[in-house]
């Protein structure tokens, strides 16, 4: 009783082409000759001889000697036609395996063969489940109960049938004679146990979805059931016009692509090479897996390796994320990385919170004046912001492939340079290979245990993510209480909760730009001292922290070696509303570097005097002194206004101390005394 | 009465499907012969002459407004049952079409599959056609022959089924079974009428190294073998024991 409507059907029915199928039953076909096919000899159970029973070894003989290949390739072969059901073994009924010794096995009648025509139908397996029921008198295995339970709910209206059905098979089984019972009860069982596996194996059969197309159906060009319409040519058409347009590449190019690939990722390939310490597939042992985890805390060194290939494997790896990620909090650029996750969250999340995502985005990394401002040019900037009126899922796409480009072409090189590299490198295991007997083996597949289920994983990734929002690295450059963390939106923005002293990482306070070295330190040696007004008496809790070797591997100390610790303070401070500038701690280089050089977080209280100005600004931006209450950086439907007022209050400067922040590129201009 | 009249026409078609359905399987055998193309060919034709019979009756006591509520529900459950027994009497027909096709008998390199089976099907045929014995009558051809008949004979089958469906409403899903679950274990039940019990315990017997759930029975004799055995173990140590208290004592 099927519901055909071919117009607008879309409905996934049809099983996937199974060409193997056909196949095996060709070689099934050779194997029955009674010269040249498997030699055969009868099974003696207590009272009756069955005959046509074979043995392992001849199987994997026959193979052999009939496709002219090894041992080990014959039994795999043997293995599959076992799995598939066209062989079943008779002891052991439930590892559909092929041994190479003695043990029996026997050919399957062609009703029982797997087809890819024939889906198997639920119905047929309730009634073999009654059947099994009326036989074994109640007693069914544990996962047979379970299966009889859940169709007797789900095919409840026509369990009268299946009931029926049950009994008169089995009695008209009992007709035949008692050899051919039992053989009858083997086949059907080793059916069953091929298309619905015992819990803890896996079904040849299993195929993932169904398909939309019917692959058995003839082509569609030039078959009469199809009417040749003017639109049937017009497709064509537009089909062919479009493959003339496409760009083509060079064939010695994208083969030379294709063997570059091949020989880098050559020895990475678990069916190519050995897969250390052993495949799990092979040899039921899930060391491997659990050896590469994505939180493991020393990576393998396959992994490390596949790292450095290229940047977006880095990336793709999270554990090789994470350690660039340790390498950008050195170097205070770690906002790049975390401008980037956030695109990629947003890009893959929820509809629902997509506007709430970008808008924190942009508060965070690309507003004037965000925490963790990111460096893109300003076509790029442009673009972003026009876009951010109509947020959609890609708006960000710009301004993403620009910092990825940015972290490919200049951090990943450092990062393979760098000691974290190094370290992890040096550190990285390499197990040995496992040597399992045949017993051992078996043993393994006995111990088989279902993983971690994946919601239980999901949850821990979201509760890591939410951590890390909540306290993440805040290289935040100014204060705006407009740009506290929403934590539920998992982007990695600046400011924490009130927290732990000692909880906090450092600021990153700059991208570093090697490429425009000058302009930044023009603007730094160029500053003048920015007022402070009132700032002193906040206390700065945070500490400073120094990366001498961060500082002093970027180019041009652009990375002011200086730091203070925002996280803490700016809370706090957010909520006494004092000058937030008393965190930026003018902490030049000649400051109190040497006193801070240690990485523990300190609370700075009396680092500087309070009125005195900052000497240097050793950050991207020229910070002013106070934050009006105003300050607002809502990008989205008030970017224009926020304009105006950033203008309106550089002009009405002077004294007043206006909190403001100017992107360098816009003016290089000389400072007076108020930016 | 209708509902009786249907239920015994029910139950004939259903033996007949289980009977057709365990010729099927062992086609292609090496139980497969001109024999079982035969009783093949002849069960089928016995399952549409029950079928047509059937359809005719359901349709018109189905098509019947006048029938009461509860007499409906019933109506509609031997629905279910009848259009459940055709879609499975119209796979099988398919498929022996199919592996009729692939294992011709008389082309001397074709090999039937070793399958173990060697016996004949003589009885289930019998029981298909409610008779004592077979009668094989038909001449040395009877598989190609029959596969031509075969294919129109499936193309009727569904056919009569897509008529069905157009002529009768009835929601499949909306039918409540009578039967709880285990009611196979019992012996009489509702719906078989006029068969034999299933008193008689069939022994399966198991191979040599069965390792897994074992709870298959052995034959009786050794059971109480067994029964013997371990009645003189338990004897013995209670004799050890006692022995023992009365050396303490």
């Amino acid at each position: 009783m099927t519901i055909r409507n071919t117009i607008r059907d879309h409905g996934q029915r049809f099983r996937p082409r199974m060409a193997c199928l056909k196949k095996a039953e060709a070689v099934l076909l050779e194997m029955q000759d009674p010269k040249t096919g498997v030699k055969s000899q009868p099974q003696r159970l207590v009272i009756t001889t069955i005959p046509h029973a074979i043995m392992g070894e001849d199987i994997v003989a026959w193979l052999a000697d009939r496709f002219n290949t090894d041992t080990q390739e014959a039994r795999s072969l043997g293995c599959m036609l076992v799995a598939f059901g066209y062989i079943y073994p008779l002891q052991d009924h439930k590892r559909l395996v092929l041994k190479p010794d003695t043990s029996l096995y026997r050919f399957q009648t062609p009703y029982f063969w797997p087809a890819q025509q024939w889906p198997v139908e639920d119905t047929d397996y309730a009634i073999y489940l009654a059947k099994q029921n009326i036989r074994k008198k109640g007693i069914l295995d544990l996962y047979e109960q379970e299966q009889y339970s859940r169709l007797h709910k789900w095919m409840n209206h026509k369990w009268d049938f299946i009931v029926m059905q049950a009994k008169e098979q089995y009695r008209a089984g009992k007709e035949r004679k008692k050899p051919d019972r039992v053989v009858f009860d083997c086949q059907e069982r080793a059916y069953w146990v091929v298309h619905r596996p015992p819990p803890g194996t896996v079904s040849a059969m299993d195929y993932g979805l169904n398909r939309l197309v019917d692959p058995n159906a003839e082509e569609v060009k030039g078959e009469k059931h199809y009417t040749k319409t003017p639109d049937f040519y017009e497709r064509i058409m537009i089909f062919t016009q479009q493959s003339i347009m496409r760009p083509r590449v060079k064939s010695s190019v994208s083969i030379g692509a294709m063997v570059k690939y091949c020989t880098t990722y050559k020895n990475h390939d678990p069916f190519l090479a050995q897969c250390l310490p052993s495949n799990p597939w092979v040899t039921d042992d899930v060391t491997y897996w659990t050896l590469n985890m994505t939180n493991v805390e020393i990576p393998t060194k396959m992994r490390v390796e596949r790292w450095t290939f290229s940047f977006g494997e880095l990336l793709s790896d999270p554990r090789g994320r994470d350690d660039f990620r340790l390498f950008l909090k050195k170097e205070f650029s770690g906002e790049n990385l975390a401008f980037w996750e956030g695109c990629e969250d947003l890009k893959w999340g929820t509809a629902a919170t997509m506007k709430d995502k970008a808008q924190q985005i942009y508060k965070t990394f690309l507003a004037r004046g965000a925490p963790r401002w990111i460096n893109i040019d300003g076509k790029t900037m442009e673009v972003t912001v026009k876009g951010l009126k109509h947020p959609h899922r890609y708006v960000l796409d710009a301004a993403q492939t620009h910092i990825y480009m940015l972290m490919k072409k200049d951090s990943f090189g450092r990062y393979l340079k760098s000691p974290v590299f190094k370290d992890t490198q040096k550190k990285a295991i390499s197990p040995d290979q496992h040597q399992f007997s045949e017993g051992q083996l078996e043993q393994n597949a006995k111990k088989r245990r279902p993983s971690l289920s994946p919601i239980a994983l999901r949850q821990r990734e979201e509760e890591q993510r939410a951590k890390m929002a909540a306290s993440g690295p805040v290289d935040i450059t100014q204060l705006c209480r407009f740009t506290a963390p929403v934590p539920h939106l998992s982007v990695y923005s600046g400011i924490s909760d009130p927290p732990s002293a000692n909880a906090s990482p450092p600021l990153p306070f700059l991208s570093h730009t090697p490429a425009c070295p000058s302009p930044i330190s023009v603007a730094i040696d160029s500053t003048p001292a920015s007022e402070r007004r009132g700032g002193g008496n906040a206390a700065r809790e945070g500490g400073g922290e120094y990366n001498a070797e961060g500082g002093g591997g970027s180019g041009g100390g652009v990375v002011a070696g200086s730091k203070s610790r925002v996280a803490l303070s700016l809370g706090r401070l957010l909520k006494r509303g004092c000058a937030p500038s008393a965190v930026f701690a003018s902490l030049s280089p000649k400051c109190p570097a040497p006193a801070s050089m240690s990485s523990r977080v300190q609370p700075i209280s009396t680092d500087q005097p309070a009125q005195a100005p900052p000497r240097r600004i050793a950050n991207f931006f020229q910070i002013k002194v106070d934050i009006p209450p105003e300050c607002r950086i809502y990008p989205i439907d008030s970017e224009e206004e926020e304009e105006e007022e950033v203008d309106s209050r550089r002009g009405s400067r002077g004294g007043e101390g206006t909190k403001e922040i100017i992107c360098p590129w816009e003016s290089l201009t000389p400072q007076d005394g108020t930016g | 009465m209708g509902k009786d009249e249907c239920k015994t026409m029910l139950d004939a078609l259903n033996k007949v499907t289980a009977c057709y359905r365990h010729l099927v399987i062992a086609l292609g055998s090496t139980s497969d012969s001109q024999n079982l193309r035969e009783e093949l060919r002849k069960t089928r034709r016995k399952a549409q002459e029950l079928a047509t019979a059937n359809r005719t009756r359901l349709t018109a006591l189905l098509k019947d407004k006048t029938v009461p509520r509860e007499d409906r529900v019933e109506y509609e459950r031997l629905w279910v049952l009848f259009s459940s027994n055709m879609d499975l009497l119209e796979v099988d027909m398919k498929r022996s079409l199919e592996i009729g096709e692939d294992f011709p008998l008389r082309v001397p390199t074709r090999h039937l599959i070793a399958t173990g089976m060697t016996g004949s099907t003589t009885a289930v045929a019998a029981r298909a056609m409610s008779v004592q014995n077979m009668k094989y009558e038909a001449d040395g051809d009877v598989d190609t022959a029959d596969l031509r008949e075969l294919r129109g004979e499936i193309g009727q089958v569904s056919r009569m089924m897509e008529e069905m469906e157009m002529k009768v409403q009835v929601a499949p899903w909306a039918v409540e079974a009578k039967q709880e679950p285990g009611a196979e274990l019992r012996s009489a039940a509702a719906d078989s009428v006029g068969n034999s019990s299933v008193g008689v315990i069939s022994i399966c017997e198991e191979e040599p190294k069965e390792d897994d759930e074992g709870a298959r029975r052995r034959e009786a004799g050794s059971g109480s073998l067994c029964a013997v055995l371990v009645f003189a173990v338990v004897l013995l140590v209670a004799g050890v024991l006692g022995y023992l208290v009365v050396s303490m004592s």
